[in-house]
């Protein structure tokens, strides 16, 4: 139990329009980088809400870092909510402030005690180390949707979380930067022990990157296991979800 | 018939129950502070005070000026006639002081930073920056609806007094220029009018609708669910709820006073 990070324990929760229902039983380890892909509609986003406690399932549990979502209160300054980074499909930053003060909001509120110059520079290092410095002081409305979602998971990654959950990273990112930010997440776990929890639509460098594969169709887990393993026991019409495409094949070549 | 009396009637207590609520933990929220974010928090809060309160007074200096000429120029002509020019301090006492200004500051607060709040708030649940705010484990509470309520009702606070001075001001202007009162005779007056009561209620009313707009405002923007399309509808209902709160609230504490 001890080393599992998220366990979804019998989860049953309605997907959007309520008509069908996500069911889950799944246990994702400590450290481990897991990537979710699959159809629209598969429950991919809200596997995430789920284990972002922003979704309660209908029954089963949720437990993150060994808590159950439901008793942890919003507040709670020690609270695992801070031992866990999040970006959803929408990147919610703050429009009225700038791409910087975004992402130094959470050092600011939760680690005051740390002198400002330092967090200033804790902020400019991962703004360039993403390729943001030069936007520091553009506010959301004036960044494009991958700008917007590398100053997420900028922000995300602030308090140094133990687990980070994104849906769909990758969106509106070209090739090279799902590259730099799929190196970027590697870096953070080479530091310091980070389980990442990613729904992706389908093949990318971040999935490829991934210690294992879920591949969820119509709120069930498909096939679930290494790359490799899944390549073989994933259903036909699925494949395309989880195969590199050709023309990546071809273009690489 | 009855019915639809009786749904409507609980539909406006669980309302009233529901700003109740969110008011009390703005109150709890400001009187036990968390340790993490008080920066920020403050941050907040002087905006909103910037915005509500010093961002208002060239419209509020306005508007008052003109009250006050407009009242002392329709007192200083019909009272004389009446054999009680005399009065014309007491009647800016009785219009502005206790009742205009408290409810025209009000109704600028409303149409200028009430509308704000509510529309910032509502597209900030829209575009989920509400959620990525608790999702960072900031409690929104502590750090938006509280700093912007205290903030408005400070300003509120400031500013309705501030009204009522400028509109005794600009009664003077007329009082000295068109009705040759001087300004010993007229001040006199004014303060003869004024009693200790009046001063409180003043307060007392810009403290409430301040307290009144401040979480209907907050309450409609965090309503705003998933569309933008909810934000102006939830505005609209912001600002006419707010209106009509402070006019409640203006008989409810007006009429055993004074009646």
């Amino acid at each position: 139990m001890s080393d599992a990070a998220i366990i979804f324990e019998q989860v049953r929760a309605p997907m959007l329009g309520g008509d069908s229902h996500l069911e889950m039983d799944l246990r994702i380890g400590s450290g481990e980088w897991v990537a979710c892909v699959g159809p629209s509609r598969a429950g991919k986003s809200l596997m995430v809400e789920l284990a972002a406690g922003l979704v309660v399932p209908e029954s089963g549990r949720v437990l993150v870092l060994g808590q159950d979502w439901r008793q942890v209160p919003d507040d709670d300054p020690k609270s695992v909510r801070l031992r866990v980074g999040v970006v959803l499909q929408q990147p919610g930053l703050l429009s009225n402030m700038t791409l910087f003060n975004n992402v130094l909001l959470p050092l600011r509120y939760h680690r005051g005690s740390i002198p400002d110059r330092h967090r200033e520079q804790m902020v400019m290092s991962q703004l360039e180390r993403l390729g943001l410095a030069s936007l520091r002081d553009r506010f959301p409305a004036e960044l494009n949707q991958g700008e917007a979602r590398r100053g997420a998971i900028a922000r995300a990654l602030m308090l140094e979380p133990d687990l980070l959950l994104l849906d769909d990273p990758v969106a509106g990112l070209d090739a090279d930067m799902v590259v730099e930010l799929t190196t970027y997440v590697d870096e953070w776990r080479a530091r310091r022990p980070l389980t990442v929890l990613a729904a992706l639509r389908g093949w990318s460098p971040f999935v490829e990157a991934a210690d294992r594969l879920v591949v969820l169709h119509e709120g069930r887990v498909a096939a679930d296991g290494t790359r490799d393993a899944v390549g073989e026991m994933v259903p036909a019409p699925l494949r395309r979800y989880v195969d590199k495409p050709v023309e990546s094949c071809r273009m690489e070549r | 018939m009855i019915t639809w009396v009786g749904r409507k009637t609980i539909a406006g207590w669980t309302y009233l129950a529901a700003l109740a609520t969110l008011f009390a933990q703005a109150l709890l929220d400001l009187l036990m502070p968390a340790r993490q974010g008080r920066g920020e928090t403050f941050r907040v809060l002087i905006r909103q005070i910037l915005f509500t309160g010093v961002d208002a007074l060239p419209v509020t200096t306005v508007m008052a000026l003109l009250l006050g000429i407009i009242i002392v120029t329709q007192a200083g002509t019909q009272l004389p006639r009446l054999g009680a020019g005399a009065l014309v301090g007491s009647i800016i006492v009785v219009t502005v002081i206790r009742e205009l200004g408290p409810l025209v500051t009000a109704f600028i607060v409303v149409g200028r930073s009430g509308s704000a709040i509510a529309t910032e708030l509502g597209n900030m649940s829209v575009t989920r920056e509400i959620v990525a705010l608790r999702l960072m484990g900031i409690a929104v509470g502590r750090f938006v609806v509280m700093p912007r309520m205290v903030g408005m009702v400070l300003s509120m606070l400031c500013l309705t007094i501030y009204f009522d001075v400028v509109a005794v001001f600009g009664g003077y202007l007329v009082a000295d220029a068109q009705l040759t009162i001087p300004l010993d005779a007229f001040a006199g007056s004014v303060v003869r009018a004024l009693s200790t009561t009046d001063v409180l209620m003043t307060v007392l009313k810009g403290l409430g609708f301040g307290s009144a707009v401040a979480a209907v405002c907050c309450y409609h923007g965090l309503a705003v669910r998933s569309s933008y399309t909810e934000v102006p509808q939830q505005t609209t209902r912001a600002m006419i709820n707010s209106f009509v709160l402070c006019l409640l609230f203006d008989v409810v504490v007006t009429v055993p006073l004074y009646l």
